[in-house]
C-alpha cells in the first residue's frame, strides 16, 4: 500500500478503493478450488489424525474413563521388544514389496520393450491382476498355496515355520507390487527418448549397458512414484499378514498393523495403539521424505 | 491439559480472537503488522483445536451407581418389546427358547438379531454404550462391561429367583465379579448362563481297538502310553491345530488336572496371589514340549487352524484330539459311530468349559422383564433347546442324546465333570490379552524357541498385567 502513496492523488483514490480487494480475491481464489478437497482431507486425515495423536497420550480402553498417560505410550512402543520388532518387521517388508518388485519389474519392463509381443495385453493383464484382487482374497489363496495340503506339495506349512513364514509372507507383497511396478516403469520407458538408445548403440553399448545408463536413469520419476506407493503399503501392511498367520508363528511376523488392530480390539490398549500409530505415520512421513530427496531431479 | 477448565469460554475465545483477525483485515495494517497477524491467526486456530480436544476421551466419569433394592419377579403384566443380540453360534439356541417364552408370555416381544463372533465381541461394548443399547445382551466373557458399568448387576434378581440354588456353585462363579470389576469367581452376579461348552478329549474309536485301547485311558500316564503306542505303530497320536493358539488347551487340561479343579480356577479368575506357576502347568508344558519332539503331534501344528485339525482328524489323521463341543455334530457326522469323546483323565475329572451367558443392558428400561427371560434359560424347555443347539445344559439331565453317539459320550463327560466339580474356564480368558499371548507363547514353546520355564514366565507376566 505504500506504493499508492507516491500516485498522482486522483489515480490514488481509485486506486486504494480498488486494488486491496482485488488483491484479496486474487489471493483467495486459489485457495477457493483446493476448498473442497482441503475440507475432505482436514475432516478425514488431518482432524483424525490430531485426535489420535491427543489419545496417544492418555490411558484408554475405548469406552471407559481415560487417565493422563503423558508420554508413556511412546516409552512403551520403543521398550516393548514386541511392538519394536513389529517396527523392524515393517521396515524388512520393503525389501519384499518395494526393491523386489521395482527391480524384477524393471528389468521385465526392458525386455518387453526391446521385443514388443503379440501376446502383450494379455501378459500385462496377468501381471497386473494381483493387483485388482482384493488383499484379504490374495491372503487365503496364499494361506493355501502355502499349506501342506496346498499345490507347491510342502511337507509341512510354511506359515508355521518360525524361519519361513516370514519370507513366505513377504513374498505375497512381492507377487501382488511387480505387476504395478512393471507396469508403470513399462509406461515410462516409451517416454524415454529413442535417440538416447541409438545413441547409445552407435556408442557400442551392449543390452546391459543400455538398460544402466539410459533406461534406468530415465525412469527415475516413475521409480519414484512405484517405490513411494510400494513403500507405504509395506509399512502399512495389514491384511495379507492379518489373514495368513495373525503376525505368528510366536511374533515373527508381527506388523504394527496387525499389532494396532489387536491392541485396540482384543487388549482394549486405545493409547498405547494410538502411540504405535503415530510413531509409525512419522516414521512413514520420514522415509517418503528421504525417498523424495533421493529421486528429486537435479 | 488434563482435567483442567480454561479460565474463559470456548465461544468467548473465539469470539474475541476472531473479532481482532477481523478488524485487522478490515483496517489495511501495514505489512509486518499483517503477518504478526497471520502468526496470531494460526496461534488461534491451533489454540481452537486444542481446546475442542482438549476433554480426556471417553466418558468423563465413572459409572453411576447403579439402582438396588427390591426388584420384582415373575414376567410383567403389561405390553413390553425388548432387543436381545447375539451370535448365530449361540442364537440357534435362544431363537427357539425366545420362541418358547413369549408362547408362555404373549404381551412380551423379544427383537433377536445376531453378528459373526468376532465383530460382536469387538462391538459389544460400542453398542452397549450407544443410545440404542440392546436390553439383552449375550456376554461370551465379562471383559470390562461391569468395569465400564454397562451391565446390569444381578444380584437382587439372582436372590429374588433363587439361581444360587438352580445353578451348581461352579456355573456361576464365572460371571461373578469381584467389586475392582476385573477379578472374576466371586461378589456379585452379572450375567445368567444359557448352555455351556466343554473341552475334551475326542477319539477315534475304530483306530483306537486296532491299538488295543478299548477303553478310554483312566489316568494321564494312561493317556500318554495310548500316545506312545500309536506312534509306535505309525499312527499319528494327537492331532492338534496351533495357529491360533489350541495347544494350550492341552497345557491346561493337564495342569488342572495335577492341580485340581479349584486351584485352577483361582488363576483363570484372576484372584489375587494365584500363579501360573504350579507343578501341573510345569509338566503340561513339558509334555507339550516332549510330544512336540517325540512325533506325536503333527509336524505343521503351528501352520494349521483349529478347523483344518478337525478335519484332518475326520480323515482319520490322529488317534486323539483334543478340542470342544462345538466340533462335536462336524466330528459326528464325519466319523459316525467311530468318533468318541471323554474327559480328560485324572484323580477327579477334570474339563475346560464355560458359558456362554445372557446380561442386561444399564440402559435397559425393562430390567423386570428383561431378567423373566433370563430365569427361563435354566427351564427344562430352554435346556432342550440348548442341548439340540449342540451345547450342555446347565442340568445334565436335560440331555438326552441318541445312544452310540458322539453326543452320547460328551453328555456322560459332562455329567462326570459335574459330578466332580471339575469344569475351569478357559486359561484364554484369563486377561483380555491372555488368548494371544498363549498363542504366541505356546507357538514358541512347540516350535522349540522357548522353553518351558520361559513359557511359564510369559504367560505369569501376562497375567500380572492385569492381575498383579
Amino acid at each position: 500500500m505504500a506504493d499508492t502513496a507516491v500516485l498522482p492523488a486522483h489515480r490514488a483514490g481509485r486506486e486504494t478503493a480498488l486494488r486491496p480487494r482485488r488483491r484479496r480475491r486474487g489471493r483467495l481464489t486459489p485457495l477457493l478450488y483446493v476448498l473442497p478437497a482441503l475440507v475432505f482431507y482436514a475432516a478425514f486425515v488431518i482432524v483424525p489424525w490430531l485426535h489420535s495423536l491427543w489419545i496417544s497420550l492418555w490411558e484408554w480402553n475405548g469406552i471407559g474413563v481415560a487417565t493422563w498417560a503423558g508420554l508413556a505410550n511412546y516409552i512403551e512402543v520403543f521398550a516393548d521388544p514386541a511392538l519394536r520388532s513389529s517396527l523392524l518387521h515393517a521396515f524388512g517388508f520393503i525389501v519384499f514389496y518395494s526393491v523386489l518388485p521395482i527391480g524384477i519389474g524393471l528389468v521385465l519392463a526392458a525386455l518387453v520393450a526391446a521385443t514388443p509381443w503379440k501376446a502383450m495385453p494379455l501378459i500385462r493383464t496377468i501381471l497386473f491382476l494381483p493387483q485388482v484382487l482384493p488383499l484379504v482374497a490374495v491372503g487365503v489363496i496364499w494361506k493355501w498355496i502355502y499349506s501342506a495340503d496346498g499345490p507347491l506339495g510342502l511337507d509341512s506349512s510354511w506359515l508355521g515355520d518360525f524361519t519361513l513364514a516370514y519370507p513366505a509372507v513377504g513374498l505375497v507383497g512381492t507377487w501382488v507390487s511387480t505387476g504395478l511396478c512393471f507396469l508403470l516403469l513399462l509406461s515410462g520407458i516409451g517416454k524415454i527418448e529413442p535417440s538416447l538408445y541409438e545413441a547409445a548403440k552407435v556408442e557400442g553399448c551392449g543390452p546391459i549397458r543400455e538398460f544402466w545408463h539410459v533406461t534406468v536413469p530415465g525412469l527415475r520419476k516413475e521409480i519414484a512414484v512405484a517405490a513411494t506407493v510400494t513403500v507405504i503399503a509395506a509399512l502399512a501392511s495389514f491384511d495379507v499378514v492379518y489373514v495368513m498367520t495373525g503376525g505368528g508363528p510366536g511374533y515373527t511376523t508381527m506388523v504394527p498393523g496387525v499389532q494396532i488392530y489387536q491392541l485396540v480390539f482384543t487388549a482394549g490398549r486405545v493409547g498405547t495403539a494410538c502411540a504405535l500409530a503415530t510413531v509409525l505415520s512419522l516414521l512413514t512421513c520420514a522415509v517418503m521424505y528421504g525417498l523424495n530427496r533421493l529421486t528429486r531431479e537435479r | 491439559m488434563a482435567g483442567s477448565t480454561p479460565t474463559i469460554s470456548k465461544e468467548n475465545f473465539f469470539r474475541i480472537h476472531f473479532a481482532a483477525i477481523r478488524r485487522a483485515d478490515a483496517t489495511g495494517l501495514p505489512p509486518y503488522r499483517k503477518t504478526l497477524m497471520k502468526i496470531h491467526k494460526m496461534l488461534t486456530i491451533a489454540a481452537v483445536a486444542t481446546l475442542t480436544a482438549s476433554c480426556a476421551p471417553g466418558s468423563t466419569s465413572a459409572p453411576a451407581a447403579q439402582p438396588s433394592g427390591p426388584v420384582q419377579t415373575g414376567a410383567p403384566a403389561e405390553k413390553v418389546t425388548l432387543s436381545l443380540v447375539s451370535t448365530p453360534e449361540s442364537g440357534a439356541a435362544i431363537k427357539a427358547i425366545i420362541t418358547a417364552f413369549q408362547a408362555k408370555h404373549p404381551n412380551i416381544t423379544i427383537n433377536y438379531t445376531d453378528t459373526n463372533y468376532d465383530d460382536y465381541n469387538k462391538s459389544l461394548n460400542l453398542s452397549l454404550t450407544s443410545d440404542q443399547a440392546p436390553d439383552i445382551a449375550l456376554l461370551n466373557s465379562v471383559g470390562t462391561t461391569v468395569k465400564d458399568g454397562l451391565v446390569r448387576n444381578l444380584a437382587a434378581y439372582e436372590k429374588a429367583y433363587g439361581w444360587d440354588k438352580a445353578y451348581p456353585s461352579t456355573q456361576l462363579a464365572q460371571w461373578r465379579v469381584a467389586a475392582d470389576g476385573s477379578t472374576l469367581g466371586s461378589g456379585d452376579l452379572y450375567a445368567a448362563p444359557a448352555g455351556f461348552s466343554i473341552v475334551g478329549v475326542y477319539y477315534n474309536k475304530a483306530k483306537a481297538a486296532k491299538l488295543g485301547i478299548t477303553a478310554p485311558p483312566a489316568t494321564p500316564a494312561d493317556f500318554e502310553a495310548a500316545l506312545a503306542k500309536a506312534k509306535a505303530a505309525g499312527e499319528l497320536p494327537l492331532q492338534l491345530g496351533n495357529a491360533q493358539g489350541h495347544a494350550s488347551f492341552t497345557v491346561q487340561l493337564i495342569g488342572q488336572s495335577q492341580d485340581g479343579a479349584e486351584n485352577a480356577a483361582k488363576w483363570t479368575f484372576g484372584q489375587k496371589g494365584a500363579s501360573f506357576d504350579t507343578a501341573g502347568n510345569r509338566s503340561g508344558a513339558q509334555k507339550l514340549l516332549d510330544w512336540a519332539q517325540k512325533g506325536y503331534l503333527p509336524k505343521d501344528a503351528n501352520g494349521v487352524d483349529l478347523q483344518g485339525a478337525a478335519t484332518k482328524f475326520i480323515k482319520g489323521e490322529g488317534v486323539f484330539f483334543i478340542d470342544g463341543n462345538w466340533d462335536a455334530a462336524k466330528i459326528g457326522d464325519g466319523l459316525k459311530a467311530e468318533a468318541g469323546f471323554f474327559a480328560f483323565p485324572g484323580a477327579k475329572a477334570t474339563a475346560i468349559g464355560t458359558s456362554v451367558a445372557y446380561a442386561i443392558s444399564a440402559k435397559s428400561k425393562s430390567p423386570d422383564a428383561a431378567a423373566a427371560f433370563l430365569d427361563f434359560l435354566h427351564s427344562p424347555e430352554a435346556s432342550a433347546e440348548e442341548f439340540k443347539a449342540g451345547f450342555m445344559p446347565a442340568d445334565p439331565a436335560a440331555a438326552k442324546p441318541e445312544t452310540g453317539t458322539v453326543m452320547a459320550d460328551i453328555a456322560a463327560a459332562w455329567t462326570k465333570v459335574n459330578t466332580d466339580d471339575g469344569l475351569v474356564g478357559f486359561n484364554n480368558n484369563a486377561t483380555a490379552t491372555m488368548n494371544d499371548k498363549l498363542t504366541a507363547a505356546t507357538q514358541e514353546l512347540i516350535g522349540g524357541k522357548n522353553d518351558p520355564a520361559g513359557f511359564i514366565t510369559a504367560i505369569q507376566d501376562e497375567w500380572a498385567k492385569t492381575h498383579g
